[in-house]
């Protein structure tokens, strides 16, 4: 009896064993797709966390991905299965991109998409007294009918270069807020040229400081300008 | 002679089980209940109902926005509600964590009321013509109440009136799903059907025709705002070209004169709750005595059938319940929508109390029910928040609220335990940032917290009292509303005074759509509507934009022996943001891959 129970658990274990040993005969996601978002007023589109993605639909597939844009204006995902898939840009400050278009994603695919922000912020100026921090910039829009109204401008600062939406200090950025509520077309170039005071910044430390315009599109985005370091002497 | 007898055993045994064997199996299945059964009897009919009523989308005590509604014995977290997303309240949630709902597809418990509809006609022999058409009635309101919980979710969906056959072709399960508006008229048309068919009085927890029209209040009033700032405030995408969210500016009137002709309709039958002289003591019972003329439709709970709820466990400290913890408090953004409370003197500096209690002088009766107090009493305990001590106090509060925390000259503790110079520190109610079972604003909810009940009872799953969907408070502020938005504030302004009567508040002697929403937000506090009214106002990405909440701190001041209250951020200072596309819920993905129909998704999903 004892021996047909074991003889029983021997062919049990093979037949587990043996089971499973075909292999997955689809390839694994070792597709990429990476590339830069322009900027038509030059240079690539500065964007911020949560905001800018590519937002990917594979052909033959019903729900979307995404892929968000770095803060540089570039993005990139290298676990993707190699399909034909729709793109677009989106959910960032700028016109919206209707047309999508099909890419054929491989490995190591590259695509740059141009779009037309908003607003561009120009002039972009810093100067440090004391600990009291000075930002000066202009406000300009590549085309200023039709834009969504404008809600407010900011600084955001931080204290890794990862500074944005979302990735700031509260008391110096998102607390400082001016509210502006207005069209652009409405706009003096008294108001289109701003200058925003941070004061009370720590001495001796290091922040990443950037300025930002929010408007009330469809997702609340901001265009942002470069980020610039600001060492506060001790 | 051992192995003969065996052989005889084994070949009887053959031959007896192949004899057997050919026995047809006809005999019905007995734990699954055929159609005669069910509708045999009226009493069949309403044990079916029973599971489409449990199921109804009510907001109640036990919803959770990011999770769903709950039915079983123990869903005790009452505090995840929606209040705390919007700055009612704050809690345990981070953020606008139930924005993107929990994917509500209730096309199962529609294919029971469906499969109700069609079967009652067939059976007017055994339950009479009038018991069918009243049991139609119900059918029909019903349905419109789930098809109401997908389309303030969804914008269109697909409107399913038949049960589907199972084995009907995959193209003709796959429905496309209807434009909002039709949706809508949908609904209404439904809650007419409702209306005119079922009677006048129903069991407790069932509807009768003024739950129909009541709800149709609601839900026309829904379309008409959708209508009027859903053209004005949206996210383009294919869905809304197509009509699948959104609907023309040009119907609004249209729906705003039906939710006032509905609310209109209640008139005469159902009155406020006005049962105590006291204005308080009048608020907080309309909320817990049962044979209010007020409640239209309510949702009751048993302990003995493991249904109750736990909203006075969770809803009040520790200290005063037998079990469990609190972690949503009422904010002091709340509250100043009664108006500033006096806490600060003309120059600025902080008005200093003798008691806690003194700060309830004056204030609207109304707002006392709704709100525990520092200073009140409850099952015997005072409520004595008291965030710490300052030794002495000199100054304007502003400036004192301003300073970084370090530099401020106040003594905290991290519990109860802990005293200055012989004094308690803490309040035994809090406020503290240790954790967030103690207030992190200085309030408590009192509104449908059951006072009467000991202390030792007092525990998770123990409470009974019924959650009052439907109330004519409710349609008072739905008709005020809808005639404000028709051009009409004599009606408008009528309605809002008879709720501020009751109140114990004074009068309005002029109107306007700012002060008919207020008034809303006071009378319907915590009750799981002002989410959705900021929603069909569109102003929930204007309200909720990077909002931070306050509270009310209470301190003791030593060396005066006074105390003084600070509005400072709540202790957790967290911050809530809405999206613009949070206006509308994507359908959930597990659908879409079932029926790919369901695309084009709703904007920016």
């Amino acid at each position: 009896m004892k021996k047909l129970i074991s003889n029983f658990l021997v062919v049990a274990a093979i037949l587990t064993i043996s089971a499973c040993t075909k292999i997955d005969n689809y390839d694994g996601p070792n597709a990429s797709f990476q590339g830069n978002i322009i900027s038509s007023a030059g240079g690539n589109l500065q964007t911020s966390g949560g905001s800018t993605q590519i937002k990917l639909q594979q052909i033959g597939w019903t729900t979307p991905q995404t892929i968000p844009s770095k803060f540089d204006g570039t993005f990139e995902d290298t676990k993707l299965f190699k399909s034909a898939y729709k793109v677009v840009p989106t959910n960032g400050a700028f016109w919206p991109v209707t047309d999508t278009i099909v890419v054929n994603i491989a490995q190591g695919t590259k695509h740059d998409f141009t779009v037309t922000p908003y607003i561009v912020i120009k002039n972009f100026t810093t100067s440090l007294t004391g600990t009291t921090l000075t930002l000066k910039y202009d406000i300009t829009a590549p085309i200023a009918a039709g834009l969504p109204t404008i809600k407010d401008t900011q600084p955001y600062i931080n204290t890794t270069k990862l500074v944005g939406a979302g990735a700031s200090i509260r008391e110096y950025s998102d607390a400082l807020a001016v509210s502006i509520n207005k069209n652009f077309t409405d706009l003096t170039d008294a108001e289109k040229s701003v200058t925003l005071t941070v004061p009370n910044m720590i001495p001796g430390r290091t922040f990443f400081v950037r300025v930002g315009v929010r408007l009330s599109d469809s997702f609340n985005s901001s265009n942002f300008s470069e980020i610039v370091q600001i060492d506060v002497p001790k | 002679m051992k192995s003969i007898n065996k052989l005889i055993i084994a070949i009887s045994i053959t031959v007896g089980a192949s004899v057997t064997s050919c026995q047809k199996l006809n005999i019905p299945p007995t734990n699954i209940f055929t159609p005669e059964v069910i509708y045999s009897s009226e009493a069949g009919v309403k044990s079916f109902l029973a599971t489409i009523y449990q199921n109804l989308p009510i907001e109640d005590f036990k919803y959770r926005p990011d999770q769903g509604f709950k039915t079983g014995g123990n869903d005790w977290e009452n505090f995840y509600n929606e209040a705390g997303v919007i700055g009612e309240e704050v809690g345990p949630f981070g953020g606008m964590d139930i924005a993107g709902g929990f994917g509500y597809w209730p096309y199962g418990d529609i294919r029971n009321v469906n499969t109700l509809i069609s079967e009652l006609p067939k059976h007017v022999s055994t339950l009479t013509q009038s018991t069918v058409n009243a049991l139609l009635g119900e059918a029909h309101f019903l349905r419109a109440y789930y098809y109401f919980g997908l389309a303030k979710r969804y914008g269109g969906v697909p409107i399913i009136k038949e049960p589907q056959d199972p084995a009907a072709p995959l193209s003709t399960l796959q429905v496309h799903r209807n434009k909002e508006q039709e949706t809508w008229d949908f609904i209404g048309s439904e809650l007419d059907l409702g209306y005119q068919m079922m009677p006048e009085t129903s069991d407790a927890g069932r509807a009768n025709k003024y739950a129909a029209i009541a709800l149709k209040s609601r839900a026309m009033l829904y379309a008409a705002c959708i209508a009027k700032y859903g053209s004005v405030n949206f996210v383009d995408g294919p869905a809304r070209s197509a009509g699948l969210v959104g609907i023309p500016a040009d119907q609004a009137s249209k729906y705003f004169q039906a939710a006032y002709d509905a609310a209109k309709a209640l008139e005469g039958h159902y009155s406020l709750y006005n049962a105590n002289s006291d204005k308080v003591q009048n608020y907080v019972d309309l909320f817990l005595k049962s044979g209010s003329p007020e409640n239209i439709f309510i949702k009751q709970y048993s302990i003995a059938n493991q249904t109750a709820h736990s909203w006075d466990a969770t809803m009040s400290p520790r200290y005063m319940t037998a079990n469990a913890l609190s972690r949503s408090y009422p904010t002091l953004d709340l509250v100043q929508l009664w108006g500033n409370l006096p806490v600060t003197n003309d120059d600025g500096t902080p008005k200093r109390f003798n008691s806690r209690a003194d700060l309830m002088q004056g204030l609207e009766p109304r707002l006392l029910a709704t709100i525990y107090f520092p200073g009140t009493t409850l099952r015997g305990l005072t409520f004595d928040m008291q965030r710490g001590i300052y030794p002495s106090f000199s100054g304007t509060a502003a400036a004192e609220v301003a300073k970084q925390p370090n530099s401020r000259s106040y003594i905290l503790a991290g519990d109860t335990k802990t005293l200055y110079q012989g004094k308690q520190i803490i309040g035994f109610t809090g406020p503290w940032t240790g954790g967030d079972e103690l207030t992190r604003t200085g309030f408590y909810v009192r509104k449908y917290v059951d006072y009467n009940k000991p202390q030792a009872t007092v525990d998770l799953n123990r409470s009974e009292q019924p959650w009052i969907d439907l109330r004519y408070g409710e349609i008072l502020l739905n008709r005020a509303e809808a005639a404000m938005e028709l051009g009409n504030p004599t009606d408008a302004l009528s309605s809002i005074n008879q709720l501020r009567t009751r109140a114990g508040a004074t009068l309005y002697s002029s109107i306007d759509l700012t002060k008919v929403r207020n008034e809303r937000r006071m009378e319907l506090a915590f009750e799981n509507q002002y989410y959705w009214d900021l929603k069909r106002w569109r102003t929930a990405d204007v309200v909720l934009d990077r909002a931070h909440f306050k509270g009310l701190m209470p301190y003791y001041v030593f060396n005066e022996n006074k105390y003084i209250f600070l509005a400072e951020p709540e202790l957790f200072n967290r911050e809530y943001t809405f999206q613009k596309q949070f206006y509308y819920e994507g359908i959930p993905g597990g659908e879409i891959g079932k029926n790919p129909n369901l695309l084009p998704n709703n904007p920016n999903y």
